[in-house]
């Protein structure tokens, strides 16, 4: 009997678990949840999707079946290159001729008509309409107009403010239009006027602009808003004592003010680049006033002298002191002085003479005491406002009012939040509902840290009253949950209590045909960046690296749709460093990536040739068949990088190889994606002498893209992304940084740009110069001027030319930077998000600049009390 | 006593001014975030620094420090909460994390000690072999997979309680509304003590049972319930009363997991993100207050031992 009930309670048991464990494998979703809780932020961050996952998955299982099927054939081959060629760092490139034409500075034609809204539930209407959103964290969150930085910013901006202009959907549905809201007209050019001051020339246009203001604009208190309340506000921006992170947008960038810089920076000195070589300066220029970036060139940061002070940003070249690691000159500390820098590197006809561009400089001394009438931002009238740029704007209908910059702060809130301590300004403004001040559409009623936002109606929004909104802004209250786990999300969503919620790619296979989807294309490229610093390569035993067919075969190894497809929500394959979402004319909206140019220098790039002699007929239907993927070449090149490796001692041909691939956390799509990586370039290297030897280790690591800062693993995945309508500013910017008296940018430790000799001939001429520098001409830098070779042709500024011209040559250096393969692109970035049944876009496909209309044009299909009893029953 | 407590808490300032200074130090060790900002002048965020005295000497900071500390001003959230007074989200947050485990543990207490008891008794029986089972089942599941399941169950397959814990915007904290909300997460992170204090009381209990004195007060005449009552539980609670102690001490640090889930507003994740952000001023604000109250809860375990069993004298030689 007493073994029986020993039985009995041991069946019981195992009974017990069987169902709970069968709970957990039937709850499809629960289950998931559980293990993708861990795979959260980078994953979902960085996953993507555009084109439907459901539909591609069977054709690349099928690409998947074939590429291991190649792998499978080569296995046991010897593949072994005959000749090769010493391998070399940074190979020279000639890119070809293109034909400039200068662009007219009137640009296109900009829509103002705006689409009206639909009539209806607005605002008149007495149900009530509650519009719920989510977000993951008030972690940065912060409204201060004057220092806000991040999109969840700018989304609680957008419900508080109004811009000068406001960019939203046109009456057609299908493009955007520009609109006066806190303006009460379009700028109009008054260059004219300020000729003699502010920097502004006899003749000159498109730099002096009046704005008149919206004379019925208050904030949410009823007080009124007019040119005085702007200029405290731009003067608090620029306060050198507040530091505000936002101030820089009034004096740096293609919409710089005239004087802003000098007023922030008043009293202080600043280091400008000679952007020339040393001879050319000496031309006219003394060595008396030249400076050296030491950090920028010799990477000192950190580096002291004897006494202990750290190298500063700058140092004049006749500076003898000893900066080194410890302050001593022992050879191993890395000891230098500035000149001993200058005369063995710097010097006229000394090596790196070029680099003097970057790495020289002036001083330049900001007076101090300035006033703020020096800084071209001018109240001309109480309703009125004159901005003053230091360059002149070119396509104005359009850039003015995209560039124009709008903060407003409530003058007596402001300065009663305001705290002194050491000499500097804090501020708590725009950090609760009582130091938040509306002057939207709506008003903070609630805030609760990392929980819960809620705006109600700003009743005394202007906008309400002018009879030009009658259609729009229908939600009565907008409540934000703060909501930190997908998982926890997507079943809120389900229940009806949010309204949107984006998609991670394990549930794509759910939702990815919901005709409650919607795509929104991000301008954000995913890639594999490598470390190519040989010295540091080799210290890691992972020198391979360093070699650029081992880099370019590995690249040929991965079939980017598969792997788009497979590992991301909505992403789609990528192969170019800028995806679809750059736009390179405004007016017309076209983007860079569908420009011929850009689509050839990708084909060439993959190998896939056009025209007569080509595979394809034309450059479009080559484009199409860029897949990027190419087992066989990639064997090749392994073969070739074998070779090389092993014949100038790179590597020694036996010891094994495991290159570190860092990424965010080790969860479920990390491994997936590190597996699907580390089979590619085994695939690669099947057959060639590096089969068996290397292999890809996986390395989690929250911190890892200052760990590629710091040259301290092999690769990372890396996602870059800029202004969608700035698309010739990236290279530098995001790839070719040198980081002047900072951290540089690039992200591709050991690629010296600066190295990479580009050759492209231009109405006829020849230009050679470092791709770094063609690079920050097409970023607009003033400093650099590119000549042609035989000194007979000086290239205007980028900005410049026509948008042809401006695409043909960013193309070719895309290309070339692309050919160094200190990169690879693997996917666009594309967000998939589920939009609830409670109501509706203004359109359902994505629209530049407006996304779908945003909540000016949502509409509702439920108010409160209907979603109340209908949300939780409806399907996806 | 007295006398041992004097000392422990003048060794308790000692300790906290050491690891205070520790953690100023290794803080200010690791490297600031790169600064990269596209299009952006980055002189100005390392104009910020600066200012915020960034590249003085570490000593001089921490003197400052002390300085700004002693003006009661723990300063603004930098890299995190930009501007808010980082005492001010410390205690906006900390009670939430504080309700949320103190409900669990008040749930999870008797519970845990009724099974044990039960389990010890009933020691090598079918129902010890069904709660053992249970407990391990508990104890080796991670609790974020208790948590998915209890809230798909319970909230949104079956509806009973909110997905998320509710907002004060709705409901007041200590309400009938709340603690509804609250009861998922409650459920979720009792599951864990619950099965560890289960299986801690089987196990004293168990040992206590077979002592010798405890048959001897049976044959002696006391039932068996006035034998585990009267002497059993009470040298069992020797090493279990410090247990909980510690639970409740523990419920300050939050949960990072379980509010996650549940959107719980609370502190757990403060610690983590003030270190992987470097905001100096958060992480210094957490570590004076973890510290101070481990220290504290060190003298109070080591002086409840005292008080659970007077043959125990603290600092008796």
């Amino acid at each position: 009997m007493k073994n029986m009930k020993k039985l009995l309670a041991l069946f019981l048991a195992l009974a017990l678990c069987a169902s709970l464990l069968a709970g957990c494998s039937g709850n499809g979703s629960g289950d998931s949840q559980a293990t993708e809780s861990a795979a959260t932020e980078s994953a979902a961050t960085e996953s993507a999707a555009t084109e439907s996952a459901a539909a591609e998955t069977s054709t690349e299982e099928t690409s998947a079946t074939e590429s291991a099927a190649t792998e499978e054939s080569t296995e046991g081959a010897e593949i072994v290159a005959e000749n090769v060629e010493a391998a070399v760092e940074y190979p020279a490139f000639n890119v070809g001729e293109v034909e400039a034409n200068l662009g007219s500075s009137e640009g296109g034609e900009v829509n103002h008509t705006a689409f009206a809204g639909e009539a209806g539930k607005d605002y008149t209407d007495e149900a009530v309409y509650t519009l719920n959103d989510v977000m993951t964290a008030t972690t940065s969150l912060n409204w201060n107009p004057l220092s806000w930085e991040t999109s969840d910013d700018s989304m609680m901006m957008s419900y508080l403010t109004m811009g000068f202009y406001e960019f939203v959907l046109n009456e057609n549905k299908d493009g955007w239009a520009i609109i006066p809201e806190m303006a009460a007209d379009y700028p109009v050019d008054v260059t004219a006027d300020y000729v003699g001051q502010f920097g502004v020339a006899e003749g000159e246009t498109g730099k002096a602009w009046k704005i008149a203001l919206n004379p019925d604009a208050v904030w949410e208190d009823g007080t009124p808003i007019n040119a005085d309340s702007y200029i405290y506000s731009y003067q608090n921006l620029l306060d050198p004592a507040q530091l505000n992170r936002r101030a820089d947008s009034l004096y740096a960038g293609e919409a710089a003010i005239v004087g802003a810089k000098a007023y922030f920076y008043q009293g202080q000195e600043a280091f400008s680049p000679l952007g020339m070589t040393t001879s050319e300066y000496l031309a006219n220029g003394s060595e008396e006033d030249l400076y050296l970036d030491p950090i920028g060139f010799w990477n000192a940061a950190g580096y002291v002298d004897a006494e202990g002070n750290e190298v500063p940003a700058y140092l004049p070249i006749s500076d003898e002191t000893i900066y080194s690691q410890d302050g001593t000159d022992a050879e191993d500390k890395d000891p230098f002085s500035a000149k001993s820098l200058y005369e063995e590197y710097f010097a006229p006809g000394m090596s790196y003479e070029d680099y003097a561009a970057d790495y020289l400089g002036t001083v330049e001394g900001y007076p101090a005491d300035a006033s703020f009438d020096s800084v071209g931002i001018l109240k001309t009238g109480d309703y009125e406002l004159t901005f003053i740029f230091q360059a002149p704007i070119s396509d104005p209908d359009y850039y003015v009012p995209y560039y124009l910059p709008m903060y407003l702060v409530k003058e007596d809130m402001y300065e009663a939040l305001k705290v002194e301590q050491d000499g500097r300004i804090s501020t708590t403004y725009g950090t609760s509902k009582d130091t938040t001040a509306s002057y939207g559409p709506y008003k903070l009623d609630y805030f609760e840290l990392d929980k819960q936002i809620t705006f109600v109606r700003n009743d005394n929004w202007c906008g309400y009253k002018d009879g030009k909104h009658t259609g729009q802004y229908q939600a009565d209250n907008v409540s934000i949950q703060v909501i930190d786990k997908h998982e926890t999300q997507l079943l809120a969503f389900l229940n009806g209590e949010i309204d949107f919620v984006s998609l991670q790619q394990e549930d794509m296979e759910k939702y990815a045909s919901s005709e409650y989807i919607r795509y929104e294309p991000q301008s954000y490229t995913t890639k594999l960046t490598f470390n190519t610093d040989e010295s540091v390569l080799a210290e890691r035993g992972t020198q391979v690296l360093g070699n650029l067919n081992f880099r370019k075969a590995f690249s040929l190894a991965i079939d980017r749709s598969t792997f788009a497809a497979s590992y991301t929500a909505a992403g789609s394959a990528g192969y170019g460093m800028l995806n679809y979402m750059y736009v390179y004319d405004p007016f017309t909206g076209a983007s860079y990536r569908n420009n011929d140019a850009a689509k050839a220098a990708l084909c060439d790039l993959y190998g896939l040739t056009y025209g007569p002699d080509g595979d394809f007929d034309d450059v479009d239907e080559a484009y199409d068949a860029i897949t990027g993927y190419d087992i066989e070449q990639a064997q090749q090149l392994m073969a070739i990088a074998y070779a090389q490796v092993t014949s100038d001692g790179t590597w020694d041909g036996t010891t094994p190889i495991k290159i570190t691939l860092s990424v965010y956390q080790s969860d479920d799509i990390y491994v997936k994606m590190f597996n699907y990586l580390n089979d590619a370039l085994k695939a690669a290297c099947a057959g060639t002498g590096f089969e068996g030897k290397v292999e890809l280790t996986m390395k989690a690591d929250a911190d890892y893209y200052e760990t590629m800062y710091a040259g301290q693993t092999d690769m990372i995945f890396s996602t870059w992304g800029g202004s969608a309508y700035s698309p010739f500013t990236l290279l530098y910017e995001c790839y070719c940084d040198a980081g002047i008296n900072s951290d540089p940018n690039q992200m591709e430790y050991g690629f010296d740009s600066n190295a990479v000799e580009v050759t492209m001939t231009i109405n006829g001429k020849e230009f050679t110069q470092s791709l770094q520098k063609w690079a920050l001409w097409m970023d607009g830098d003033e400093n650099t001027v590119l000549t042609s070779n035989d000194g007979s042709l000086t290239l205007e500024a980028f900005g410049n030319y026509d948008a042809d011209t401006k695409c043909a040559i960013f193309a070719k250096v895309e290309y070339v930077y692309l050919a160094n393969y200190v990169n690879t692109p693997i996917y666009y970035r594309n967000v998939g998000s589920l939009v609830s049944q409670k109501g509706d876009y203004a359109v359902d496909e994505y629209v530049d600049m407006v996304t779908f209309g945003g909540i000016r044009y949502y509409t509702f299909n439920y108010n409160d009390e209907e979603w109340a009893a209908a949300a939780g029953s409806l399907t996806y | 006593m007295g006398k041992y407590v004097i000392k422990r808490l003048i060794l308790m300032v000692f300790t906290f001014l050491i690891i205070l200074t520790m953690c100023f130090v290794l803080i200010k060790l690791l490297p600031l975030p790169a600064v990269k900002s596209m299009g952006r002048d980055v002189k100005l965020v390392l104009a910020r620094r600066e200012a915020m005295g960034y590249n003085k000497p570490i000593l001089v900071q921490y003197g400052l420090y002390w300085k700004h500390l002693f003006q009661g001003d723990m300063g603004l959230g930098e890299q995190m909460y930009y501007g808010l007074e980082v005492v001010d989200v410390f205690f906006t947050k900390l009670p939430y994390s504080v309700v949320v485990n103190l409900y669990s543990i008040l749930m999870a207490i008797p519970l845990g000690l009724l099974f044990g008891i039960y389990a010890a008794l009933r020691k090598n029986h079918w129902q010890d072999h069904v709660v053992s089972t249970m407990v391990m089942l508990f104890i080796s599941v991670p609790s974020y997979v208790w948590a998915f399941l209890v809230q798909y169950i319970l909230c949104y397959k079956t509806g009973w309680f909110s997905l998320t814990v509710a907002s004060r915007e709705t409901t007041e904290f200590f309400s009938w509304a709340m603690f509804k909300s609250m009861f998922p997460a409650v459920l979720s992170l009792g599951i864990y003590t619950i099965a560890g204090l289960t299986r801690f009381t089987r196990a004293e209990l168990s040992e206590v049972l077979t002592g010798d004195y405890l048959r001897l007060a049976r044959t002696k005449g006391l039932t068996r319930s006035q034998a585990v009552v009267r002497h059993a539980m009470r040298n069992a609670m020797v090493p279990i009363l410090p247990m909980i102690l510690s639970e409740f001490i523990g419920i300050l640090g939050g949960s990072l997991i379980i509010e996650s889930v549940f959107a719980i507003p609370g502190i757990g994740a403060l610690f983590v993100q003030s270190v992987n952000l470097r905001d100096y001023n958060f992480f210094m604000a957490d570590t004076f207050f973890y510290t101070f109250i481990g220290l504290l809860s060190g003298l109070v375990i080591d002086l409840s031992y005292g008080f659970i069993d007077p043959r125990i004298k603290m600092g008796a030689r």
